[in-house]
C-alpha cells in the first residue's frame, strides 16, 4: 500500500487554481521529491496532506486514510514547515520540543525523554537549553525536522526545508530524511534546489502553476534534458573560424554563449557523439579549447525543459 | 478516553506559557507597580465619595473603597480574561504555531482552550493578591467567610466571559480583527456592571438592561458575599441566573469558532496573517 496516494487533487482558492489534478503516489521508504517554481503549488500540496486546508476535489490519503482534518491522522504525519516562525522562541528548544511531545500525547517524562533524544539525533543538544530565538536558520530547520521525528512519523511531509541554507547544513537535513527514510518513512520533499535531486530522492513530480508537468524518476527527468551542451572557452581569437570549426563538427554545432565573451561558445552534441571525439575535431581543425564544463546541469536543462523553460 | 487524553495535554499549555511569561520579568514588575497604582488612586477618589450614595449590602455604611476594589477586580479579571480568549488562537497564528499546533493530534478546543489555561489561572490569583494587599493595607472591611460564595459566583460567570471571548475569537479568526470587538463589548458590560457607581445612577431604561448583565449580577453577589457576609442562600438566586446565560454564552461562543475554524480550513487560509 502506498503511504502516500494523491489522485486528481484540486485546491482553489477563489479564482486561483493552486492545484490542478495532481496525482502522486509515495512508497514507504521513498523520497519523493515535489520539485516547481515558486507558486507551483507545492506548499499547497504539503498543506492539504498535512490535513491544514481541504481539497476542492480530488482526493489524497495517507496510509490508505482519506485527507481531512482530522485528528487520527494528523498524529501520522511529520511536517517540517518552511518558514522558521514556528516555534514559541523565548522558551528553550528543549522546552518547544517537549511542549510539542505532550500534545503528541506523551507524558513529561517521556516527552523529556524523547525531545532530548531527537535534539541528540539532529546535533541539538549542546543547544537545548538555549532559547529558540538566539538559534540560526540552519539549527531552527534542524530543529523543525527535530519536532517532525518525535512520533517517528510513517509519513514525513519537508517544505523547503534547505532553502536559504549553505551547503554543510543542507547535506545535514538532508541526511535526517535520508535517514527516516532507510528507516521505512515516507518522504514527501518539496523544493526548488534540483540539484540536490540526484542520488537523494527516488521519484520526482514536476509542478507547474499548480499542474503536473513531469512525474517518474529523477534518473528519467535527466534524460529528458536531451542533447548535451557544454560551454567551451576557446584560445584568444580561435572562434575567428567559426565556419571551419562547425564544418569539422558535423552534427554538432557551435552555438553563441550566453556570457557574450567572444571566445567562449556552447558546443551542442549530436545524439550519439562523444564529447571528445567533438574536441578533438576542434582541435583538428585548428582551435585551442582551454575548458569545457556542462553550461548547466543536465537535472537543470530538464527541469526547464519540462516547465517550459520557465527558471526555479 | 479522549477526553482525558486532551485533558492532560493542558499542563504542557501551562508550562509553556508561565516559562513565556517569566521570561518578561520588567512586564511582571510593572503589571504589580500598575495595580498598585490601581489601588492608590482609588483610595483617593474613596474620600470624596459620600458613602451614604452607595448601596447596602447588609453590612451598615459601606466605604467606596469596598465597593469599587470588588468592581475593579472582577471587571478586570473579566476583561483580562475575555481579551485572553478572544486573542490567543490569533496570537498563536501572528507569532506562525498555529499550524504547528494544528497538525499535532490535538483538538482545537483543547488548543484554544489550553491557550488561555495559564491567563485562566494566573489572572484570578494576581487579582485576589490585589483585593487581600488592599485590604490589608487601606484596612478594607471584607468579611472572609463570603470568599467561598464569592468564588461560586465567579465561578458561575466565568463561562459567560468565555463564551463571549470565543465569539470574539470566532471574529478574529475570520476577519484578522475582532480583540477591539471583544474590548468594546467589555466596556459596555462594565459600563452596565456598577463596578465603579452604583447601577441607581443610570438611567431607568439602561437599569433595565443591566438587569440581565452578568457581570452585574455577579458583581451584586460577590458584594454581597464579601461585604454583606452573604451566605448561600442569598447567592443562590444570582448563581441560577448566571447559569443559563453563562450556558448560552458557550454555546454560541463555541458554534462561532468552530465554524469560523472550519472556514479557515475549508479556505486554507489558516496560517495567514
Amino acid at each position: 500500500m502506498a503511504a502516500v496516494a494523491v489522485r486528481d487533487l484540486s485546491r482553489c482558492f477563489g479564482a486561483v487554481e493552486a492545484l490542478r489534478g495532481v496525482s502522486l503516489t509515495v512508497a514507504p521508504g521513498e523520497i519523493h521529491a515535489v520539485l516547481g517554481p515558486n507558486g507551483a503549488g507545492k506548499t499547497t500540496l504539503l498543506r492539504v496532506l498535512s490535513g491544514l486546508a481541504e481539497p476542492t476535489a480530488g482526493v489524497a490519503d495517507i496510509l490508505g486514510r482519506r485527507a481531512s482534518p482530522g485528528r487520527e491522522r494528523r498524529g501520522a504525519v511529520g511536517l517540517v514547515p518552511s518558514g522558521d516562525r514556528s516555534f514559541y522562541e523565548r522558551i528553550s528548544a528543549l522546552e518547544n520540543l517537549m511542549f510539542f511531545a505532550r500534545l503528541w500525547g506523551l507524558a513529561a517524562r517521556p516527552a523529556r525523554v524523547r525531545a532530548q533524544a531527537v535534539l541528540e539525533a539532529v546535533g541539538l543538544q549542546e543547544a537545548a537549553r538555549r532559547p529558540v530565538n538566539t538559534f540560526s536558520h540552519g539549527m531552527q530547520k534542524r530543529l523543525s525536522f527535530a519536532r517532525a521525528l518525535l512520533t517517528e512519523p510513517p509519513v514525513l511531509l519537508v517544505d523547503e526545508a534547505t532553502h536559504d541554507l549553505d551547503p554543510a547544513a543542507a547535506t545535514q537535513v538532508r541526511a535526517l530524511a535520508t535517514e527516516r527514510a532507510e528507516a521505512g518513512a515516507a518522504i514527501v520533499w518539496a523544493t526548488q534546489r534540483i540539484e540536490e535531486l540526484p542520488g537523494f530522492a527516488g521519484n520526482v513530480t514536476v509542478l507547474q502553476r499548480g499542474a503536473v508537468c513531469f512525474s517518474g524518476s529523477v534518473t528519467a527527468l535527466t534524460a529528458v534534458a536531451g542533447a548535451d551542451r557544454h560551454l567551451l572557452g576557446f584560445a584568444r581569437g580561435a572562434l575567428a573560424a567559426r565556419a571551419e570549426l562547425e564544418a569539422a563538427l558535423g552534427a554538432s554545432r557551435l552555438e553563441p554563449a550566453r556570457d557574450g565573451d567572444p571566445d567562449h561558445a556552447v558546443l551542442v552534441l549530436a545524439p550519439g557523439m562523444p564529447l571528445g571525439r567533438a574536441i578533438a575535431a576542434l582541435e583538428q581543425a585548428g582551435a585551442t579549447v582551454l575548458s569545457c564544463r556542462d553550461e548547466r546541469p543536465p537535472i537543470e536543462r530538464a527541469f526547464l525543459a519540462v516547465t517550459g523553460g520557465r527558471a526555479a | 478516553m479522549i477526553a482525558v487524553a486532551e485533558l492532560r495535554k493542558l499542563p504542557a499549555f501551562v508550562r509553556r506559557d508561565f516559562l513565556v511569561f517569566m521570561s518578561y520579568r520588567m512586564a511582571f514588575v510593572t503589571d504589580l507597580i500598575f495595580i498598585g497604582a490601581q489601588a492608590l488612586l482609588f483610595s483617593f477618589l474613596a474620600r470624596i465619595v459620600d458613602p451614604g450614595r452607595l448601596p447596602d449590602y447588609g453590612a451598615g455604611a459601606v466605604g467606596y473603597l469596598e465597593f469599587v476594589m470588588i468592581g475593579v477586580v472582577v471587571s478586570a479579571v473579566a476583561t483580562l480574561l475575555l481579551q485572553s480568549v478572544a486573542t490567543a488562537i490569533r496570537n498563536e497564528q501572528m507569532i506562525g504555531t498555529l499550524e504547528a499546533l494544528l497538525t499535532s493530534p490535538t483538538s482545537p478546543v483543547t488548543i484554544q482552550a489550553g491557550s488561555i489555561a495559564f491567563d485562566a489561572l494566573f489572572v484570578p490569583i494576581r487579582m485576589a493578591v490585589l483585593l487581600v494587599a488592599t485590604a490589608i493595607v487601606f484596612g478594607l472591611h471584607l468579611d472572609a467567610g463570603g470568599i467561598l460564595p464569592a468564588m461560586v459566583v465567579f465561578a458561575a460567570f466565568v463561562p459567560f466571559v468565555w463564551g463571549l471571548g470565543l465569539v470574539g475569537a470566532g471574529g478574529t479568526l475570520t476577519f484578522r480583527r475582532g480583540g477591539g470587538i471583544a474590548a468594546a463589548s467589555m466596556t459596555v458590560l462594565a459600563l452596565l456592571s456598577g463596578a465603579f457607581f452604583p447601577l441607581e445612577l443610570l438611567p431607568q431604561w439602561l437599569q433595565t438592561l443591566a438587569a440581565v448583565n452578568p457581570l452585574a449580577i455577579a458583581l451584586d453577589a460577590i458584594r454581597e458575599a464579601l461585604i454583606g457576609g452573604a451566605g448561600w442562600s442569598a447567592i443562590r438566586g444570582d448563581v441560577l441566573a448566571l447559569v443559563p446565560l453563562s450556558a448560552v454564552a458557550m454555546l454560541a461562543g463555541a458554534a462561532a469558532f468552530r465554524a469560523a475554524l472550519a472556514r479557515e480550513l475549508r479556505n486554507g487560509t489558516l496560517g495567514l496573517y
